[in-house]
């Protein structure tokens, strides 16, 4: 029953986040924006659809998209909601969330390029650059949980409230922010992406995604906010673990966490300049071996 | 005695393969790789399901006493991998070498497959050898056969120069191992891997093993003396690449683990972990962003190569250090899965050369950017080098991502248990950055070659290859998804091999990691039924509806064209905004200039050089030439100075026998 309803929360997590950050965007703009579930209302509209495939494609670039959701789906059922047990739990799933969202990167990398349209080109370029880049980042922010928790497996990291512990919160805090950063890098947001751009030349993941429509362009939607969601949890875990760790506190903090903090970047900051980018994800994997230090010195004054 | 009789086999065979038909000398190779193969597998596969160790012969040599050849479970683990990878090589070779057979005469051609033979039976030769003499004289028939396999298109220039500096490169690495097997003759009377302990209990561990692993790390392509590899793959056939790369590499890490399992003290061991770690790092992050940056299918592929070398050193380090720590739990986990790795690598990095083969020969190049849209020619060899791509980026559901994972949780479980945190944090750090630069190079590769459209009309007309290599490409393909999506059967394997080190009594895989094998088979095939069911759900949806075929979107301009598609240049044209300190450009021709309204045609070619390449031969060339220039002053062309010489030469070895020095 609990995995049951870890995984309904997850997807109500995913189906919501993009609506706060589309409420509140439009709040700081002043306006008063569209309706709450506009974003789910398009994606039903995308999948009742016809659909039109280049010449060029061949099957893999109508494969795709499933392996994309796919790969999506099988993350979020190995991300735990607080006291909650997901459906994939084992010890080591750290890394094969890390991988399995690889294997979604590279399929929608490799459909990008099937197309053989120089503009998806350039985004399958700069997504696999900064794929590449980030995964340091998201590799050594699980090192620093499972570092400081002692288990290697997420279900069993986030598994109880800690009494209240200096040291915990600190790194509890700093991996948070870690992964909210991640998430801006992992779902194309600004500083790194704008999703709302109408410039081909410098979108990253809207680009490669050009020449799909219908059903296909629903799926990709659908996993994007499953991948968001996966890493906003995971930040709301963090948060939760050292204050009140119940699904009830999560849920809500998941959504409000990645929603207003994304929202308030894209409406107070402009995107990075194409070529600050490499530097902007650098910077966060070196942020993330600088957590795990600090957690690392932390933890060595605990034991004395 | 038993040298005589390799002898007289090796006589045998080279009749046998000389006197055949020119079209069934392919066929006696492959019989005679099936008998070495299923002689040598049936004793490996009794020695590791945990039977004894099988002794073959036992012999006195003459340098260095008495030896054997025996097969223990590492022996037996290198066995396997070399039996199919040979199997396959030699399967893939006859529709590889078939339009070979007229141009070349036929002691060319069975020379080339006597050299074959000879490689798979000296390579395993070298895993069962205990060492001493009878493991060099196998070492060095390894080199040469590998030296003339290579050298098969001798006729073009840097065939030649490649062989050559591939002959070269392992006389060195060659010298440094007799230094090796030398000096634990000397300190403690026995050249034997098994005798080692006896050396290393003498103190003088670091100085034995910096000797063999410089000696192996030759062969394995540790950095910086890996620039041979990306010379001599592009060089060699397909399928020679494929062996050499696939197996011939390994048995340099067979042999620094070898050394490595006879090491116990833990001082020792945790020194010695450190460099392998360290040496696994540079060479792992060399090698993967100088694939990255590469525009040769080849070329990346040896690249790719080093890089896996690379992350093997990096499990055994890992490995190595919680052994030191004595955590068995991480030094089982990484040991199973840098052996899981080396299986692995042999398996898709074989299919990947043999793609490569086909790629070659059906559009005689192996530049990137000449490629695209080959999928749609070749569609059989572009849905198996697919599966060889998503294997090498580790990814789940296929075999990279076991071995890999295996790595990872030992990674993790030593930072969690406190065993060096350090050291496995950097290992993890640079682990996950060579893991998202592997999937940066090999989605170039793929996509340049393999998607879009074709650049080139040879690329356009091209045919799918002959059955033949087709069912020699399975062969690996079999293996790479039974692993992926069981890997319990394997890891426990791997498990009985690593248990020599460990010395652990009996097998805990089982109790530390078992749960987590099924889980990911379990992932593996909901990953890949849950693909099934909403790509069939779209089908489905999608039959009721129009779907309609037209171009590819082109933002607007209404006249895109098959040169404006992204090459493999400009997709790691990022990552070598970066990496610019690494490589040393070389630029033909000129590019468009900005000023140029309406450019002319032009001829562009960068090639991105290894830097440590470049330093090499810089280096040794320079001073090679200096000396030789200073020598050549003393020869003038005059008979009086060339009497002088003689007398001042006289005159020194009587004054120096005088002062007795000499």
């Amino acid at each position: 029953m609990a995995i049951l309803l870890n995984t309904l929360l997850m997807i109500v997590v995913a189906l919501l986040i993009t609506g706060v950050i589309n409420r509140t965007r439009a709040v700081m703009a002043g306006r008063k924006g569209l309706p709450f579930f506009q974003h789910i209302y398009n994606v039903r509209l995308l999948l009742c659809k016809d659909s039109v495939y280049s010449h060029t494609t061949t099957i893999l670039f109508r494969v795709a998209p499933a392996v994309y959701l796919a790969a999506a789906v099988v993350a979020i059922l190995m991300i735990p909601v607080a006291d909650l047990y997901p459906i994939i739990s084992f010890e080591g799933d750290i890394i094969c969330l890390a991988y399995t969202l690889a294997l979604a990167r590279v399929a929608i990398i490799l459909a990008a390029m099937d197309t053989g349209s120089s503009f998806e080109g350039m985004g399958a370029a700069r997504e696999a650059l900064y794929g590449a880049l980030i995964e340091p980042a998201l590799l050594m922010g699980f090192a620093t949980l499972a570092m400081f928790c002692g288990y290697t497996s997420l279900a069993d990291i986030f598994e109880h409230e800690q009494s209240f512990d200096l040291h915990y919160t600190i790194v509890m805090f700093l991996v948070a922010y870690l992964f909210v950063t991640i998430t801006f890098v992992e779902s194309g947001r600004v500083p790194v992406d704008d999703p709302r751009t109408h410039l081909e030349l410098t979108m990253i993941h809207e680009v490669m995604c050009l020449d799909y429509c219908g059903m296909d362009l629903a799926m990709i939607q659908i996993a994007g906010w499953l991948k968001t969601a996966c890493f906003s949890m995971i930040a709301a875990n963090a948060i939760a673990a050292t204050c009140c760790f119940h699904w009830w506190f999560a849920v809500p903090l998941a959504i409000l966490l990645t929603g207003l903090s994304v929202g308030f970047v894209e409406s107070t900051q402009a995107r990075n300049k194409l070529s600050r980018n490499t530097t902007f994800v650098v910077t966060i994997s070196a942020l993330a071996a600088l957590i795990f230090f600090i957690g690392y010195l932390l933890q060595l004054n605990i034991n004395i | 005695m038993f040298y005589l009789y390799l002898l007289i086999a090796l006589a045998i065979l080279a009749a046998v393969i000389f006197s055949a038909p020119l079209r069934l000398k392919v066929w006696m190779a492959l019989g005679a790789v099936g008998i070495i193969a299923i002689a040598s597998v049936i004793p490996a596969i009794g020695v590791l399901l945990g039977g004894r160790d099988v002794m073959i012969v036992a012999m006195q040599s003459p340098l260095f006493g008495a030896e054997m050849l025996a097969i223990d479970p590492l022996s037996a683990f290198m066995l396997i991998i070399i039996s199919i990878a040979g199997i396959a090589t030699t399967l893939y070779s006859r529709g590889y070498l078939e339009h070979y057979l007229n141009k070349k005469s036929s002691a060319h051609i069975s020379l080339h497959y006597f050299s074959l033979v000879v490689m798979v039976l000296s390579m395993m030769m070298v895993v069962v050898s205990s060492g001493g003499f009878s493991f060099l004289l196998a070492w060095e028939l390894m080199t040469i056969a590998s030296f003339l396999l290579i050298l098969f298109d001798a006729q073009r220039a840097e065939v030649m120069r490649a062989a050559l500096a591939y002959l070269v490169m392992m006389h060195i690495g060659f010298i440094l191992l007799v230094a090796g097997f030398a000096t634990s003759h000397a300190i403690c009377g026995s050249a034997n891997f098994a005798d080692l302990p006896l050396c290393f209990a003498q103190g003088k561990t670091l100085l034995i093993f910096v000797l063999f692993l410089l000696g192996f790390g030759m062969k394995a392509g540790l950095f910086p003396m890996h620039v041979w590899l990306p010379e001599a793959h592009p060089a060699a056939p397909s399928h020679v690449s494929a062996i050499m790369s696939g197996v011939m590499i390994k048995t340099g890490v067979y042999g620094v683990m070898r050394v490595l399992m006879n090491i116990t003290a833990s001082a020792d061991l945790y020194a010695v972990g450190i460099i392998i770690l360290l040496v696994g790092i540079v060479t792992g992050l060399w090698g993967v962003i100088l694939a990255a940056i590469q525009n040769d299918v080849k070329r990346i592929l040896a690249y790719s190569s080093i890089e896996n070398i690379g992350v093997i050193f990096i499990g055994m380090g890992i490995a190595t250090l919680g052994q030191a720590a004595g955590n068995s739990m991480v030094a089982t986990l990484a040991l199973c899965g840098t052996l899981m790795h080396i299986f692995n690598h042999s398996l898709f990095k074989s299919l990947l050369f043999f793609g490569a083969g086909n790629l070659y020969s059906q559009m005689h190049t192996t530049l990137l950017d000449r490629f695209g849209g080959v999928a749609k020619s070749m569609p059989v060899t572009a849905v198996l080098f697919l599966i060889a791509t998503v294997a090498i980026c580790a990814l789940p559901p296929l075999n990279g991502f076991v071995g890999e994972f295996l790595i990872y949780l030992g990674i993790f479980n030593s930072v969690r248990d406190g065993v060096s945190t350090l050291a496995a944090a950097g290992a993890l750090l640079s682990l996950a950055l060579i893991g998202g630069i592997v999937v940066l190079a090999f989605s170039k590769l793929y996509s340049v070659v393999f998607l879009g459209s074709p650049r080139d009309h040879h690329v356009a007309e091209a045919t799918e290859v002959d059955g033949c290599r087709i069912a020699a490409m399975v062969i690996p393909v079999a293996g790479i998804l039974f692993i992926g999506i069981v890997p319990q059967f394997a890891v426990g394997i791997t498990e009985r091999v690593a248990m020599q080190f460990t010395l652990a009594a009996k097998p805990v895989i089982n109790s530390i990691a078992g749960s987590t094998l099924v889980s990911i088979s379990l992932v593996a095939l909901t990953l890949i039924i849950l693909t099934t069911l909403l790509y069939l759900w779209k089908q489905r949806k999608q039959r009721n509806r129009v779907v309609e075929q037209g171009p590819t979107w082109g933002c607007g301009f209404t006249s895109p064209n098959i040169r404006m598609q992204y090459t493999g240049e400009s997709f790691a044209e990022g990552l070598e905004s970066i990496a610019t300190s690494l490589t040393q450009n070389t630029v033909e021709g000129r590019a468009v200039g900005k000023s140029e309204i309406f450019p002319s045609a032009h001829n562009y070619n960068i090639r991105h050089k290894d830097k440590v390449d470049r330093l090499f031969s810089a280096w040794w060339m320079e001073m090679l030439r200096q000396i030789n220039k200073r020598i050549m002053r003393l020869r003038t062309g005059k008979i009086n100075h060339y009497i002088l010489f003689a007398l001042v030469f006289l005159v020194a070895i009587f004054l120096l026998s005088i002062l007795n020095i000499i």
